[in-house]
C-alpha cells in the first residue's frame, strides 16, 4: 500500500510539470501515457486486495455476487470495445445500478472488525493515502481529458471508470467504518482476550498444569477483564484462607478490609460494591479504591479461594464485567475440579497396579502342589479378592513321618499385606527348620513379627503338625478360624474350640501366656477342615454371613466323600449362598483327610 | 459408619453406627487418636449398631490398646452383637479387652 503513496507523490510532481511547463505535446502524452500505466496498475492492484479483503470470511451468497459484479465489469470492456457511447440513454441506468452493485459489495467490511487498535489506526493512514492517489488521478485525467492536444482520451472507458469508482467507493467506505470503529476496537480487543484467557484456563488440564498455575492465570486474567487498580486472592487451605497474590496492596490492607467484611457478615459469597466510598466502614479505611467485588472459587461442596478485586473508580464493576469475572470463576473452579478428578483417577491407577503386584507376590508365594501321601488325602482352594489381600498357607516336610502345615490371614491389604505375608512365610521355614511345637513357633514368630509389623497390623495363623506314625496331630491357633474335625470313631462334626491369640497383637513375653497347644489322636476317614475368615465371613446380598453353622453342616453332609469332594461340595454351595462375583474378601480353604493305609516300608 | 461421642465427666461414649472396614477404620482412627481423649479415664464403646469390624477394624483397636492402658484409661465395649464378639474372640482379644454386656455393667466396671 505504502507503494500507492510514492505513486501518488510522483504523480504529484508530474502534474506540477505539466502544469508550468505547458508546451511540448510529445511530454504531454508520454505523461499521460505513463500516468495511464500507472493508473492501470494501482487500479489492478487496489482491485485485487480490494477484493481479498471483501470476500474475507465470505458466504456462498457474497461469493456468487462477486463472481456477477466481476463479470458484469468484464461486461463493461465490451462497450468500449465496439465503441459504444456508455452515456446513452440505454447504458446510463444500467450503469447506475451497477454504481448501486458497487454500492452494495461496499457493506462488506467484515475485515475490519479484527483490526486491533493499532492496526486500524495505520491503516486509516494507508486508506487516506490510497484516497489521495485516487483523488489525484481523478484530477489529472479529469483536467487532461479536456485537453487538446490529446489524441486518445481514456477518461471514456467505462471499465476504468467503473473500476476506478469500486476502489475509491470501497476506500472510501473502509476509511469510515474503520474510523468510526476505532473508539470500539478497545472493547473487542478485550473480549477476544478474555476468549483466549478461558480457552487458556480451559486447556490447562491437557497441558498438565498445576493448580498454582491456573491461579495464576485466573488472577492475570480476571486483572486484566477487569482493568482492576488491586487485587489479592486468597487460598483456603485446610478452612483458613491463605494469601497467595497481591498486587498494588499491602498485607495489613487486607486484613482490614477482611475484617471489615466479617463484620458486615460479608463471606465466601459473590459481592460487589461500586461505591465504597459511600460506606462509613470503608471511608473509615480510608483506601484509595472506590468499587471492590469479591468472587469466591467455590464449586457446590467446597470452597477453593476467594478473589478480590478494586478500582478505584466508582461503578468500577458494571454488569458485562462481572458476568465476565464470574465465568472466569466458574471456569476456574472446574478446571480445578477436573485437575483433582485426575489426579485421584491416577492415584486409583497406582493404587491399582499396586494390588496386581500384590496379587502376583501372593500366588507365587502360595505352593502349587502338595505332597501326596498314602497317609492323607489334601485338597486346597484359594482365590484372592481384589482389594483385601493377605491369606496364605505353606507346608513343610519335617521329616518322613511329619509334616507341618501352616494357613493364616494378613491384616491389611495391597504390598504391605503381601509383603507380611512373604515375612510369615521366611519366619515359618525358618523356625521350622529347628522343629518345635506349634506353641513355641507362635511364641517366636510373635516376637520376630513385632518388629516389623506396623502397629495397626497383625497376623492371624494356625499351625498343624501331623505325626503319621503316632497318628495325631499337634496345633497351635493364634487367632485364626477354629478348625473344624470330623471324627470318624464318634460320628461327630465339631470345632475345636481353643484359645489362641493373633500373631503381633501383645509384643511382648507377655503373649506366652495366651497361647495354646493341643494334640488329638486322629482315625482314618477323619476329616480337618481349615479355611480363612473369608469362607465363613462371606456375605450374600443380604449381608448375612455365611457362619460356621452352615460351614460345620456342610461337613456332616459330606465327610464321607473324599477330600477334593469335600472341598468342591463346600465351595460351590458357598458361591450358591454368595451369589457370582461377590468377594469380598480373600477365600482359603484346606480339607484334609485322613487315611487307614499304611506308610510304604 | 458413623462415631458419635458423648462426654460424661470423666468418661467418654462412642457410639459405632454401622460398619467398620478399611475405610471407616482411618476416621476411628482419627478419633482415637485425638490428643483430647487421653484427658478422660474411660472410653465406653457402644458397639450396639456395630453390624461388621474387619481386620482394619481390628487393627485400630489393637494399636491404641496398649496407649490406653499406659496411661491406665479404661477401655470397655458393650452391646456387642454375637457376630462382632465372635470375631473378637477368634482373634483372642476377649481376653486383652473388657467386653461386657450392657451398658449398666460397662458403668460399674469402669468405676471400680
Amino acid at each position: 500500500m505504502a507503494a500507492y503513496l510514492s505513486v501518488a507523490l510522483y504523480l504529484g510532481y508530474r502534474v506540477y510539470n505539466n502544469y508550468s511547463e505547458e508546451s511540448s505535446v510529445f511530454l504531454l502524452h508520454l505523461v499521460y501515457q505513463v500516468n495511464f500505466g500507472l493508473l492501470v496498475l494501482f487500479l489492478s492492484k487496489a482491485f485485487y486486495i480490494w477484493r481479498q479483503l471483501l470476500l474475507y470470511h465470505k458466504n456462498k451468497f457474497l461469493q456468487i455476487a462477486w463472481d456477477w459484479f466481476e463479470l458484469l465489469l468484464a461486461a463493461t470492456l465490451l462497450l468500449t470495445i465496439f465503441n459504444f457511447n456508455y452515456t446513452s440513454y440505454i447504458f446510463l441506468p444500467l450503469l447506475a445500478l451497477m454504481g448501486f452493485y458497487i454500492l452494495f459489495l461496499c457493506t462488506n467490511m467484515k475485515w475490519v472488525a479484527y483490526l486491533t487498535f493499532n492496526n486500524k489506526s495505520r491503516s486509516l493512514v494507508l486508506l487516506g493515502a490510497i484516497l489521495l492517489s485516487c483523488y489525484i488521478f481523478f484530477r489529472f485525467f479529469k483536467n487532461t481529458a479536456n485537453s487538446p492536444n490529446l489524441v486518445i482520451d481514456y477518461s471514456d472507458v467505462g471499465f476504468l471508470l467503473l473500476a476506478m469508482l469500486f476502489v475509491s467507493l470501497y476506500t472510501l467506505a473502509a476509511f469510515l467504518v474503520s474510523l468510526f470503529s476505532l473508539p470500539t476496537s478497545g472493547v473487542f480487543e478485550q473480549k477476544s482476550e478474555d476468549l483466549l484467557n478461558f480457552q487458556r484456563l480451559s486447556q490447562s488440564i491437557q497441558q498438565g498444569q498445576s493448580e498454582a498455575q491456573v491461579y495464576d492465570m485466573l488472577f492475570e486474567s480476571t486483572i486484566k477483564a477487569s482493568d482492576a487498580n488491586a487485587a489479592w486472592f486468597e487460598l483456603i487451605r485446610n478452612g483458613e484462607p491463605q494469601i497467595s497474590h497481591l498486587l498494588n496492596i499491602d498485607a495489613p490492607q487486607t486484613t482490614r478490609i477482611r475484617h471489615l467484611l466479617l463484620a458486615y457478615n460479608i463471606q465466601n459469597i459473590d459481592y460487589i460494591n461500586n461505591n465504597l466510598s459511600r460506606n462509613p466502614g470503608f471511608r473509615e479505611l480510608a483506601l484509595p479504591w472506590k468499587s471492590m467485588a469479591i468472587l469466591p472459587i467455590k464449586s457446590t461442596k467446597h470452597l477453593s479461594g476467594i478473589l478480590y478485586l478494586l478500582k478505584d473508580i466508582e461503578g468500577g464493576f458494571d454488569r458485562e464485567t462481572v458476568n465476565v469475572l464470574r465465568t472466569f470463576t466458574s471456569q476456574t473452579m472446574l478446571t480445578i475440579e477436573n485437575l483433582r478428578l485426575i489426579n485421584e483417577s491416577l492415584q486409583n491407577e497406582r493404587y491399582k497396579e499396586e494390588l496386581k503386584i500384590a496379587t502376583q507376590v501372593q500366588e507365587s508365594l502360595i505352593p502349587k502342589t502338595f505332597p501326596t501321601d498314602s497317609w492323607f488325602e489334601i485338597s486346597t482352594h484359594a482365590v484372592a479378592a481384589k482389594e483385601v489381600g493377605g491369606d496364605f498357607y505353606d507346608f513343610l516336610q519335617l521329616s518322613e513321618s511329619r509334616i507341618a502345615i501352616i494357613i493364616g490371614d494378613v491384616s491389611g491389604k495391597g504390598i504391605s499385606a503381601a509383603f507380611h505375608m512373604a515375612q510369615m512365610k521366611g519366619i515359618f521355614h525358618g523356625l521350622m527348620q529347628q522343629d518345635m511345637p506349634p506353641s513355641e513357633f507362635m511364641k517366636q514368630a510373635n516376637s520376630a513379627l513385632s518388629r516389623c509389623l506396623e502397629r495397626t497390623s497383625f497376623i492371624t495363623s494356625a499351625l498343624y503338625i501331623i505325626d503319621y506314625r503316632m497318628k495325631g496331630f499337634m496345633f497351635a491357633r493364634a487367632g485364626h478360624c477354629h478348625t473344624l474335625y470330623y471324627n470318624s470313631m464318634m460320628d461327630d462334626v465339631f470345632y475345636f474350640q481353643t484359645e489362641g491369640l493373633g500373631l503381633g497383637i501383645i509384643r511382648d513375653k507377655n503373649y506366652a501366656n495366651h497361647i495354646r497347644e493341643m494334640y488329638y489322636d486322629y482315625n482314618p476317614e477323619d476329616v480337618m477342615v481349615i479355611y480363612t475368615d473369608g469362607i465363613v465371613e462371606a456375605r450374600n446380598k443380604a449381608n448375612e454371613e455365611y457362619g460356621e453353622d452352615r460351614l460345620l453342616y456342610m461337613l456332616k453332609q459330606t465327610y464321607h466323600l473324599e477330600a477334593e469332594d469335600i472341598k468342591w461340595a463346600i465351595i460351590n454351595d458357598l458361591e450358591d449362598f454368595t451369589g457370582p462375583g461377590n468377594l469380598y474378601d480373600d477365600q482359603t480353604l484346606m480339607v484334609i483327610k485322613f487315611k487307614p493305609a499304611q506308610p510304604k516300608k | 459408619m458413623k462415631i458419635t461421642q458423648e462426654i460424661k465427666d470423666s468418661t467418654v461414649i462412642m457410639t459405632l453406627d454401622g460398619e467398620l472396614d478399611a475405610s471407616s477404620s482411618v476416621l476411628l482412627d482419627e478419633e482415637l487418636s485425638d490428643p483430647e481423649i487421653m484427658k478422660y479415664s474411660k472410653i465406653l464403646v457402644d458397639c450396639q449398631n456395630l453390624h461388621y469390624i474387619s481386620s482394619a477394624g481390628l487393627g485400630v483397636f489393637i494399636s491404641h490398646l496398649q496407649r490406653f492402658e499406659d496411661a491406665q484409661i479404661k477401655l470397655i465395649f458393650y452391646n456387642m452383637q454375637d457376630k462382632v464378639r465372635n470375631v473378637f474372640e477368634i482373634l483372642g482379644l476377649d481376653l486383652l479387652m473388657t467386653i461386657v454386656s450392657d451398658y449398666e455393667e460397662a458403668r460399674t466396671i469402669a468405676n471400680e
